[in-house]
This record gives structure tokens, sequence and C-alpha cells, in this order.
């Protein structure tokens, strides 16, 4: 089966980076002659989507299993997305490309709300009904996943099923569960029917919907579950990250060999949806992370490697680990990368580690400026740990330092705010101290601010969303309390993340929502300059929902919520704790160092806290 | 002082689908590959140690090439036969090496030494008339220069430099070939497909396929 190639190979030539859309890279997986057959779509462009870790490791995993065919599909640009529908050419898979709607499975991942327009993008150029209730038997199974899959309602029209948590053995499941179906002679009903009951599947059509006020139950006499509990990787050692993964021709996001070296993070910042949905922490063994690392710059000649994770240097070998990696890979021009640093003088050890010597920046975030704040959203750094591990990067030769803070907090007054002003001012004074005068024309310190949004399954879930125009005076108070020399300040767009906090915290009610806005011309939401507000703001109102009081309004514990019918394990008693921990300004500790904080994912999800070292402290 | 390290010159092709690749594209993609060997390449000095590997002239994006060529040192000697099976095997097809020697570390740089590109453009267009392609190509390069904006600018070559041995057309019914030797220098690199399609545009043939491949890169003679 093919033919596809040459009706995209004459649309090329008039498209911008076609390299796109041409497939043939080092590590595509082709297997022409599979009876069944999984598109993966990332929900934006190749560069973006290529980055993306879920992606390879479903790719790889649904690549081993015999007779299985795992490809890729991301959205076409807008201009060959153009040039597809001119030339009447679906959307295609990259590597046989065949129609994405002659696949058995299409798996979706949903990294971001704003990228909700997209899957409707993709699923109309694939010529799939947009709507799960329109599907026939022959049309692929729409399934999501990812972290957006763990508020699934404002997208359950879209999608035939979604995977709540993990993938790994999740996705076996789901295709030896379909299979079955087939081989049974199913229709769409019955393998939907079949589907629902593999655990973490919750397919929303089984459900009486989630709106606002009620969140979705079980339709009578389906048997499925009232509660859809998220799938876990009991131990990621089990599962080896991908050897040979695919090495992009095209310069793409984060191109580099990565290794996902833990998963979780206890740290328990309150605001943080990823460290309360991913649970508990398990960390790769040093023997692990470094074979597979070392293997993968062998595989696809890499010339830079990140160990990823939600807190990296938290690792309990991570020394081990960098001290290991550096030694094997001494004049052979790789650099190694760690996405997040801790803000003490061991996180600033580890950077030395990697970087021998303080070629590159350093990137902190302590989140807010005081340190009242601080312990209301329970990020366990003082002023002092950042001026002190400032005060060693500057000594020790660093010029270029990045934080992170986040404006819109729970209970944050304009004090707060200017105390983010005062607190950079310390910083710019400490490093300009220890910086020789002579260097510190090179010292660039950047400020990225982020407006906060609440999300699903987090302690601040039931907190309201500042309105767009409070959000615009706090930024104001945050501009005039800045230095106003040496540093560059960056923000996150106001008017992004108000749809954000809508479209993050919603029901079953902002799909018309969702597919107003893609009809009146929305895609590529995620990026800035495609955004519009006016267009989501139409939307809602043709849909008759206001979105400034979806996001504004608190909510009130105890009452259900549009995602109560999905557990990530952490009980909600836990986040209404924290919640309450986080109003009076306490602090809660990190399992991982002092002991169990009984959030309650462990025996909810059968699984333990894996420390690969023992301990960590 | 730097140890003593081997040039091995390695031509190769980007063909079928890789010839929508960049130059930045391709150079890329044989560094990684070069990695994926295992050979031991050497590394430049410097704050941001690199490969050291240098590529020939640029081919543009949709440009296919049949003997591409880069050099690249290596720290140690492997015979040259051995370097190309192990690139061979580490290379998508679509840049597959075909040759591998050691040249003198003395020898000028690719980009200085290879000026001359021989280019084949291949035209599909079911309505072409015979011998009208080679008259239109004909009444391009007759006219001693060729002008195309780019960037906003004009850009104009003097075709008695650019293009010394004129431009040669086949024909067959609805097809064409025009083969021509282009000569890159200081004043930059006369684009072959622009060339083709100016003669495509003065016989209302704006439809037609156009597609460019660089048959060789060689160095002036004398």
């Amino acid at each position: 089966m093919t033919g596809g190639w040459e009706r995209v190979e004459p649309l090329l030539s008039h498209v911008e980076r076609p390299a796109r859309y041409i497939d043939s890279e080092f590590g595509a997986v082709h297997r022409d002659d599979a009876s069944y057959r999984v598109a993966l779509l990332y929900p934006d462009t190749y560069e973006l989507g290529m980055a993306n870790q879920a992606i390879a490791i479903l790719y790889d995993r649904l690549n081993a299993v015999d007779d299985v065919a795992a490809e890729r599909a991301f959205v076409p640009a807008a201009d060959m997305a153009a040039a597809l529908r001119q030339s009447g050419t679906p959307l295609l898979t990259l590597e046989s490309a065949l129609p994405v709607s002659s696949c058995d499975l299409f798996g979706i991942t949903l990294p971001y709300e704003l990228t909700c327009t997209n899957v409707l993008e993709a699923l109309d150029l694939a010529g799939i009904p947009l709507h799960a209730a329109d599907r026939a038997d022959a049309d692929p199974l729409v399934i999501g996943g990812g972290p957006c899959a763990f508020d699934p309602e404002p997208l359950a029209e879209f999608f035939d099923a979604f995977l709540i948590g993990e993938g790994e053995e999740a996705v076996l499941d789901i295709v030896a569960s379909h299979r079955a179906s087939k081989a049974e002679g199913l229709d769409r009903a019955g393998t939907l029917l079949a589907l629902a009951v593999v655990p973490g599947v919750y397919v929303p059509s089984l459900y009486e919907p989630a709106t606002d006020s009620s969140f979705a139950r079980p339709r009578a006499g389906t048997g499925v579950p009232p509660i859809v509990l998220k799938r876990v990787l009991r131990d990621l050692d089990a599962v080896r990250s991908p050897a040979s993964p695919i090495v992009p021709f095209m310069d793409v996001v984060h191109d580099r060999a990565t290794v996902e070296v833990l998963r979780g993070c206890t740290r328990g910042c309150r605001f943080c949806q990823a460290g309360m949905v991913y649970r508990p922490v398990r960390e790769r063994s040093a023997d692990s992370i470094v074979r597979d690392a070392l293997g993968q710059l062998r595989c696809t000649g890499h010339e830079e490697l990140s160990l990823t994770s939600l807190s990296t240097t938290d690792h309990s070998q991570i020394e081990e680990v960098l001290r290991r990696l550096g030694s094997a890979l001494r004049g052979r021009a790789v650099t190694i990368g760690l996405p997040s640093l801790r803000v003490d003088a061991f996180g600033v050890a580890m950077a030395r580690l990697v970087g021998e010597g303080a070629r590159g920046g350093l990137t902190f975030a302590p989140e807010a400026g005081t340190q009242r704040m601080r312990d209301v959203v329970n990020k366990n750094v003082t002023e002092d740990d950042l001026v002190a591990t400032v005060r060693t990067a500057f000594e020790g030769g660093w010029r270029r330092l990045k934080l992170y803070f986040m404006l819109g907090l729970p209970t944050e007054t304009d004090d707060d705010i200017r105390g983010i002003g005062t607190l950079v001012e310390k910083v710019l004074a400490v490093a300009r101290e220890a910086t020789p005068p002579a260097q510190r024309g090179g010292m660039r310190i950047a400020v990225s601010v982020s407006t906060f949004v609440p999300k699903a399954h987090t302690p601040f879930q039931w907190e309201p969303q500042l309105t767009l125009d409070e959000v615009r005076h706090r930024q104001q108070v945050l501009r005039e309390s800045m230095p106003r020399k040496g540093v560059e300040l960056h923000w996150h767009d106001a008017e992004v993340s108000f749809v954000e906090g809508a479209l993050a915290r919603g029901g079953r009610e902002l799909s018309p929502v969702i597919e107003h806005a893609w009809r009146a011309g929305g895609g590529f939401d995620a990026w800035t300059e495609r955004f519009s507000l006016r267009r989501w703001l139409e939307a809602f109102e043709a849909a008759g929902i206001d979105p400034v009081a979806l996001g504004s309004s608190p909510r009130v514990v105890g009452a259900p919520l549009p995602w109560s019918h999905i557990s990530t394990g952490v009980s909600e008693d836990y986040l209404a704790l924290e919640r309450e921990r986080a109003l009076a300004g306490t602090p809660t500790t990190d399992c991982t160092f002092d002991g169990c904080t009984d959030c309650g994912a462990c025996p909810e999800l059968g699984v333990d806290v894996i420390l690969a070292g023992g301990s960590r402290g | 002082m730097a140890d003593a390290t081997f040039r091995l010159r390695v031509t190769y092709g980007k063909t079928g689908r890789l010839r929508f690749l960049s130059h930045l594209e391709v150079a890329h993609s044989c560094e990684r590959a070069v990695r994926r060997t295992g050979l031991e390449y050497a590394v430049t000095q410097g704050f941001n140690p690199r490969m050291k590997i240098a590529f020939g002239p640029a081919l543009p994006v949709g440009s296919a090439g049949l003997a591409e060529s880069y050099d690249l040192w290596l720290r140690r000697l492997v015979p040259a036969a051995e370097t190309l099976e192990m690139l061979r095997a580490a290379t998508p097809v679509g840049l597959a090496p075909v040759e591998a020697r050691y040249v003198g570390d003395k020898e000028p740089s690719l980009t200085a030494a290879m000026t001359l590109g021989e280019y084949e453009v291949s035209v599909e267009d079911p309505d072409m008339g015979p011998g009208r392609l080679a008259e239109a190509v004909a009444d391009v390069v007759g006219s001693g220069s060729f002008a195309i904006e780019h960037k906003g600018a004009l850009k104009v070559y003097d075709l008695a430099i650019c293009l010394p041995e004129g431009a040669q057309v086949s024909e067959e019914p609805g097809r064409g070939t025009v083969r021509m030797v282009i000569h890159m220098g200081a004043w930059g690199s006369l684009r072959p497909e622009a060339l083709v399609r100016e003669a495509l545009g003065r016989m209302d043939a704006n439809a037609a396929s156009v597609a460019v491949t660089r048959v060789l890169l060689r160095p002036e003679e004398g």
C-alpha cells in the first residue's frame, strides 16, 4: 500500500521547511506489512512534536509488538494544510504515507490546553468525523492521552476514549483489546465497551456528561468503573529508554538524546499539576541511566544529552551518574543538559560537573518574591538559599542566569509582587559583586514571569483565576518594581493564560466552544502570533458560556468537579488539606526526603516510591 | 599544539526525498552519521568544541546532488575503504556516501576548490512542443546576462562568467533536459532552476515541473 507520497511530493516545492514532511530519518520504523496500524499525533508542528518524549516512548513500545506498526503524524503548518486541502490530499502518516483515517487507532497526545484547536484541525484534515458519535465502524479509534487527559471533559465530544496516566503498558493493553474486538467482529459500540474496562481507559460516551456542576457518571447498564484510576508504571527500569529514537534532519526543539532519569516529583509545589498527577517518585538506577544514555548517543549520533525529569538534581545517584557519563564522554564534544536545578550549592555543583566550567546559563525557579508567598505555594526555597546560590555560581564563573516567577498566585498582594522586584534586585547586586568589574558587561539576568492558572488535581483546583484586568494591573506593579537596568523581563501573555484557565477546569460544555473557535479559524493557538482572544470570546458567547465566571468564581471544596471521576491516586482530602495549609502558610515536606505525607498515591495505585540509591538527602 | 589529524574527503549523494533538505540540515545529518560510526573525529579548539568537518558548496532545498562532498578530520588513520563502509551503514540512504579518500592537509578547502558545478535540469510538461525548450533556453542564455530578485534586491549574473559553457538541451515529447556548468565565485552562485524557470516563463509553461540535480562538482582546470 503506497501512493500517498506521490501526492505529497509535488506540494513540497511550494511550502516552507519541507523536511517536516519527508520521513526517512535515521531511526524511523517502516513496517509495511503490519496488519494493525497506529497513527501517533502530536497536535503541533513536526519541530515541536519531535521533542515529545511520550510520542517517542509509545512509538518505540508499539513498534516492538508483532504485526503492529506505529507511525507519526503532525499538524501541518498553515501553508501545507492549505496545499493538502486544495489538492484533496488527506492527512497522511509520515512513515507509510497512508491516510491517518485508514489506521486502526489514532492516538493523540494532549500536552497543553491550547493545542485543542489543532486536534480538530488534524481530525478534519484526516477526514475523520470530528464528533466521536458520528464515527463509523471503519473509522479509527481516536484516543487521547497526556497531561490534558486528566481533565478530559472539554475534549470529550471529539474522542472515543482517553488514557489516563502513563502509557508504557497501557497502550499495549489498548491495542490488545482493540485487536481482540476486531477478531470477534464487534461493532464500534461493542469495541468501546470492551475498551472501557481496560484499566486507565475512560470512554466518555459511556458516561453521563460532566458539566461545571457535576462530574460524569456511568450510564446505566454499561458496567464501566465510576472512577477511572490513572495508569502508572511501577518501576521505570522495567521499560528501557528508547534505544534508537528517530534523529530529525531539521532543527527541532530539544534536538538531543534524552533519558528520563526519574518520574514524579514530591517537592509538593501546590500550583504544579505535574507534581500531583505523576506521583509517586520512581528513579531509574544509575546503571540503566548510564547504559541508556551512552547507547542512545551511539545509536543516534546526537551531540547533546538531556537527563530529563521534573527534578533531575534530586535523583539519589545523580552525582555518580554525571561523573560516569562525564568520563565516558570526554573528548567527544557531547554536552549534557540538566533541565532543572535545585536552588542550592549542590545544584551548582552538579551544573559544574556537566559543564566542565561555566559556559551555559543557570536556571532557577523561586516562583515567588516573598517568603510568605513561597510558603503558600510550598516552594521550599529561602531568599538566603537563592542569594547564596547565585553568589556561588557567579564566583564560579557563571554569567548568565534565568529566574522563573509566577504572578497571580492565591492570596498574592501587591507587596508580594513588589517582592519579586526586590528579590531580583538583591540577586543582581550579589551577582555583580561576585563578578570582576571587567566581566560585568557579559552578565545576563533574565526574569520570566508566567501567570498562575489553577489546574485540576492540584490543591489550588478550587481557587479562582484572576480576571484579565487584574492580571494587567499586577503586571504593571511588577514592571514598576523591577530594577531599571540589568534585567531582561519576559512575561506570559495574559490573554492566553485567561483562555488556558477557562479550558483547564471546564466540563463537557466546552466542546462546542472549542469547535466554534476552530471553525472560526483557530489553530496553533499556543503560538502567540496565531492566538486571538476575540475569536475565543466569540466562541464562548456562541455557546452561552461566560468564561470569566467559569475561571474566576471560586469552587466549593467537597462539591463535584468536572474531573471528579478521574483519579490520580492522590486523595481529594489531601488536596483540600494542602489547600488549607497553603492558606495558613504552612509548608509540607517531600516524602522522598522526610517520610510519607499521606497523599494517598502509593496505596491507591498499589505502587511504592523507588529511590535508586536507597535514600535522598 | 593539536595532535596529527587525517583529512578524509567523503563524496555523497543527496537524492530522493532527501533533496528537500537544506544545506544546514544535510550538514547536521552527516555530522550525526559520523558520530554514529564511532570513528574518532577531531574536535575544534576553543570555547565551544565542535566536530572538525567542512562541507562543499551548498545545494538549495529541493535540488538533488550525485557527488557532494565534505572533508572530515580524523584523529586515527582508518583505511579509507573501511571508513566508507562505516559511513554507509550509519547514513540514511538518501545521503549515502559513494567514495572516501584521504587528501593532503594543505589542499584548498572544498568551497575554494570546487567552483564548477555540472547540473542537469529535467523539465516535464505534457503540453511542451518540440524544440521550444531549446529555443527558450537559447534565448535566455543568448541575452548575455541574467537578473533575479533576491530579498528585494536585484542581482545580475554575467552569463559569460557564470555559464562558461552555455546550456545544452535535449528534448523528448513532453519533457526535456537542460545541462549546464555553473561557475561559482565571489559573484555568487547562479541557480540553474531560476534560469530554466525564466525560459519556461517565456514559453508560457509556468506549470511545468522542474527537477534539478547537481551531477558533479569539480575544480577549474589548469
